[in-house]
């Protein structure tokens, strides 16, 4: 299953899974602040939607990076594992949603066969998560009990959120990271070095 | 020019035999990084590789165990023999068990949490039957002297710990070569020098060849068989025993910059005249601290602190890790809330100071220097302080040229600060400070991982500063510096100040030293070395 | 005791009430199995109530607000019942307010759960039952234990980062624009530095002789025996009698339909 990864790209995917679970835990309290502010404004459902891209950036960020079959998988399941053992509020069905929201982003990058990482592809990736991760929110944390009116909205929010918050965003810091020098010897690092090589 | 390599080392079939080894990381035309280097290793001796930063001495090393060129997909040249097969015919991690390395980062070369698990890794890995781990473990740690550490979590030890677990991991593997690559670059002085102690008698004890890399190589070449040296441009330009060595090619080697053993170099006697023993012409008061406490977590980090540094005045904070330290400058620069007590800046209370205004007549320069970098390029680090301060267009384009200039940065302004070198971010560390002259400049191990030559560019920087009135305050592990250049210096121990005065009369306190685990300077350890007689053993502590 | 139950099959054991539990929308089924969790966890094991219940009781709060946001938001096929109050434009039906309470208790039951865990595994014996049980591969498993090593680290880095903005004076950047920019502030640095560290520590791991084959020895042998099997049948077990219970006496109610 993961012959063809070295193990420096394993130990990043896994180091980008545990600081981002940090961030994911810091976002989760960051929602919950929103959407006390949101409450009286009879808009609380949105608290979480608004920011819910945020919880799948992970998946982005590794596969732009490393570009192996099973970065965004296994990235945001390790994020989704770590916050557990850190002590996430939400549970050890957030191992679940995890693995959920990780499958959403692959299947994207499985479409391309892993061949096009493109800021197009990235949103779709960010938005195909949004959308696995609301159809098991469904059943799991009593999405079907809201309005449908309700659920349609939040839906779009969280679609956009995923696009943005993950795909943009996520697209974004490994860019920046990229120009730091650091991801030399990462796929991105090195579609980076050749475009310089290319200019200069 | 090299030696004529010596006639019995010839004789010997050596254990490691490098032959027209070149390597880079990008495919490209002309010199390499390790350009065209042959050498052998033979059974049982120690070896120290020189060379200056950047030489490629930590590629050759991982050239030598295979892990490179392939882990960082690099581009090799020659061959590598491993008693006299090349490297390439070794299974995958068959090598690796006979070729063990210590590197530089205490924090990053392991993988578990616990000392013991750590240890384990390395047995399942050489698969030793399960029955006779915790009789090794337990060998082990008492061999590397941390018999009762066993249990606990290696993020909670000292460098010099961590270092020593992963001497005791690797040694495990039993292995034929021992490669040290600076492996105490990141410890205080005495951790430093009991970990080359501790080597030292397990080589004699074990009979292993050891490879060391190192900066410091005062306390290596005591023990050292043979010396290699790179050049800059990653040229074997020294191979041969180290009196030889450094009989013969002194000059060449200090050209290219390599540090030199103290022991052979003169050291600037009148240089440090100049610098610290000035007399005192300090009136005003910078800042001013008094009974001041601190706590974390209920216990007592700093405990009823008083110390007053006064215009132009160079200071140093020194003590062993965890003596409060760190938290003393925190402190000082507002960062941290005292406990109890005071601390007037300017003749200010630090809690009247509008936060704004406390920045600008105040620098901080913190040990790592991307701490404090927060945008994309080296000018927008300069410009970023000005901008705050509103400083007009026109006058802070000015301030900057003058900065990048004098800091020797102009060809980098376009750079992505975290891309530079070492000794270019240590420098831009100090000058995202300088948008306007500090009164005060407070820095946390400023020379940490930072070779002879940008240590050299650093203080000649500060030293004008300080002439220019800025108080300068250093927390420090290097006796050498607080010698050379500062006037006054405060030892702290356990969250108290023991000792506070110039740094001769501290010098002269050994009963002090010992207990708040410092070292004296080497100035002084060679005074008190040529009062002995001669053919004494080394002391190394005194 | 829980703390010596294989905590791969512990994590398997805890992960199917978990998950089931989803599917539950009365007030009966989280109640009866948050007390069962409760009272398993500190008969088999050694918490301190006291520690436990400082690390509860913050969730406490949590799941009051979210079944107050779902007693005001409750889709028409929960929200039967009589009409209790309103205020502004919300209604507040009792058919709401059990489902709100349902989904706190089953919150509440999450935590519960999530606790008996953590509080009783060893992370590091976590990952290596996922490997010598669930057949995890060893790069996969080491990996993930090297990159959770650095959390201790990087909760120092975060803190001294803060200290360094606040001296090159980033408190007086304002606004979403400059909150955005201190997320990136912070994001590269740590990010930069991690990366780093990913690389040096494959190489240390890989110098130890570690080439990812699954053929190694094990120092701490893990396996899954009668007592695990115990433990995994009395928490999935205790589940299905509340299910049966619950349907028996009427109130089991799974996605709005009542049983």
């Amino acid at each position: 299953m993961m012959r063809q990864w070295k193990l420096k790209e394993i130990v990043l995917m896994s180091i980008f899974g545990v600081v981002f679970a940090v961030i994911y835990l810091m976002f989760y309290f960051f929602g919950q602040g929103l959407r006390n502010f949101l409450t009286p404004f009879g808009l609380a459902p949105f608290g979480y939607e608004v920011i819910f891209g945020i919880w799948f950036i992970v998946s982005i960020i590794a596969a732009y990076v490393i570009r192996k079959r099973g970065a965004a998988f296994w990235s945001e399941l390790i994020a989704g594992t770590v916050q557990v053992l850190i002590g996430s509020p939400a549970g050890p069905q957030l191992i679940i949603s995890a693995a959920i929201q990780g499958l959403g982003a692959e299947v994207v990058f499985l479409a391309t066969r892993y061949r096009n990482f493109s800021l197009y592809v990235l949103m779709m990736a960010g938005m195909s998560a949004a959308v696995f991760s609301y159809a098991w929110g469904w059943f799991q944390s009593g999405l079907a009990a809201l309005t449908p009116g309700l659920i349609i909205a939040t839906l779009t929010v969280r679609v956009i959120s995923g696009a943005l918050l993950a795909g943009l965003l996520g697209k974004y810091i490994s860019d920046q990271l990229a120009q730091t020098g650091v991801l030399r010897g990462y796929a991105l690092g090195k579609e980076w070095e050749e475009k310089r090589d290319k200019s200069a | 020019m090299i030696n004529q390599p010596d006639l019995n080392r010839q004789q010997l079939e050596p254990l490691i035999r490098v032959e027209n080894l070149s390597f880079d990381y990008e495919k490209k035309a002309g010199s390499s990084l390790i350009d065209d280097v042959s050498f052998s290793l033979l059974q049982g001796e120690v070896t120290l590789l020189l060379g200056a930063s950047g030489s490629g001495k930590s590629t050759i090393s991982l050239c030598l165990n295979g892990l490179y060129p392939e882990a960082v997909e690099g581009y090799k040249k020659g061959d590598v023999f491993f008693r006299g097969r090349e490297i390439r015919q070794f299974e995958k991690g068959e090598l690796n068990q006979k070729i063990g390395i210590v590197f530089q980062d205490p924090e990053s070369q392991f993988c578990m949490m616990t000392v013991e698990n750590e240890l384990a890794f390395t047995m399942e890995n050489i698969r030793i039957p399960q029955k006779d781990m915790s009789s090794k473990i337990d060998r082990i740690l008492e061999a590397v002297g941390l018999k009762d550490f066993q249990k606990r979590p290696i993020h909670q030890l000292s460098g010099g710990q961590k270092q020593k677990v992963a001497l005791a991991s690797v040694l495990l593997l039993e292995p034929e070569l021992l490669i040290l690559d600076e492996p105490t670059a990141n410890l205080d002085p005495v951790s430093s020098m009991e970990f080359i102690k501790l080597v030292s008698e397990l080589q004699k004890e074990r009979g292993m060849s050891v490879f060391v890399i190192e900066h410091q190589l005062d306390d290596w070449v005591l023990f050292t068989d043979h010396v290699l040296a790179l050049s800059q441009e990653g040229k074997l330009i020294a191979d041969g025993r180290p009196d030889l060595v450094f009989k013969e090619q002194l000059a060449m080697l200090g050209a290219e910059g390599i540090h030199l053993p103290k022991d052979i170099t003169k050291f600037p006697a009148e240089k440090h005249k100049r610098l610290a023993d000035k007399a005192p012409r300090f009136l005003e008061r910078t800042i001013s601290i008094s009974h001041l406490s601190f706590k974390r977590k209920g216990n007592v980090i700093l405990d009823e602190i008083d110390l007053a540094l006064h215009k132009g005045e160079f200071v140093a904070i020194v003590g062993e890790n965890g003596a409060g330290k760190s938290t003393l400058l925190q402190l000082m620069a507002g960062i941290l809330t005292p406990y109890k007590g005071k601390i007037d800046f300017l003749n200010k209370s630090l809690k009247q100071w509008r936060e704004q205004e406390l920045r600008q007549k105040m620098g901080f320069v913190f040990q790592n220097p991307e701490h404090q970098f927060i945008t994309d390029t080296v000018y927008d680090e300069l410009a970023f302080g000005m901008k705050l301060n509103g400083t007009g267009e026109r006058k802070m384009k000015a301030r900057i040229d003058v900065l990048l200039d004098h800091f020797q940065l102009q060809n980098h302004q376009w750079s992505n600060p975290f891309s530079i070198s070492g000794g270019q971010k240590r420098r831009l560390s100090v000058a995202t400070m300088l948008d306007e002259t500090p009164e005060l400049l407070l820095f946390d191990e400023p020379t940490f991982g930072q070779d002879a030559k940008t240590t050299e560019e650093l203080m000649t920087i500060i030293l004008e500063l300080k002439e220019q009135g800025t108080t300068v305050v250093f927390v420090t592990h290097d006796m050498d510096l607080v010698d050379q250049y500062c006037e006054r210096t405060f030892v702290l121990d356990s969250g108290r100040i023991v000792f506070h005065g110039h740094p001769e009369k501290l010098w002269k306190n050994e009963e002090l030293l010992h207990t708040a685990r410092l070292r004296q300077p080497y100035r002084i350890r060679k005074q008190n070395l040529k009062q002995q007689k001669a053919g004494e053993t080394y002391d190394l502590v005194r | 005791m829980i703390s010596s139950v294989n905590p791969a099959l512990k994590m398997v054991a805890i992960l199917i009430p978990g998950v089931l539990l989803s599917f539950s929308f009365d007030i009966f089924t989280p109640l009866i199995y948050l007390i069962f969790v409760v009272a398993f966890t500190f008969m088999f094991s050694k918490i301190s109530i006291k520690k436990w219940l400082l690390l509860f009781s913050p969730f406490v709060f949590l799941a009051i607000g979210f079944a107050w946001m779902t007693v005001l938001y409750t889709s028409d096929s929960f929200a039967g019942g009589r009409v209790l109050f309103e205020f502004w434009w919300f209604e507040v039906t009792t058919g709401g307010v059990m489902v709100g309470i349902s989904l706190a208790l089953r919150s509440l039951c999450f935590v519960a759960l999530s606790l008996m865990f953590i509080l009783t595994t060893d992370s590091t014996k976590f990952m290596l039952s996922l490997m010598q049980q669930f057949k995890l591969p060893p790069k996969l498993t080491y990996g993930i234990l090297a990159g959770y090593r650095f959390l201790p680290t990087f909760k120092h880095e975060f803190e001294v980062l803060r200290q360094a903005h606040r001296i090159r004076g980033i408190g007086r950047a304002k606004g979403l624009k400059g909150r955005i920019h201190q997320f990136r502030r912070y994001a590269i640095p740590l990010m930069a530095n991690a990366i780093r560290k990913a690389e040096r520590v494959a190489i240390a791991m890989e110098s130890k002789g570690f080439t990812g084959e699954t053929d190694r020895t094990h120092y701490h042998q893990m396996s899954i025996g009668r007592k695990d099997w115990a433990f995994f049948t009395s928490i999935v077990g205790a589940f299905c009698l509340v299910i049966i219970a619950s349907y028996q006496l009427g109130y089991l109610n799974i996605f709005g339909v009542q049983f």
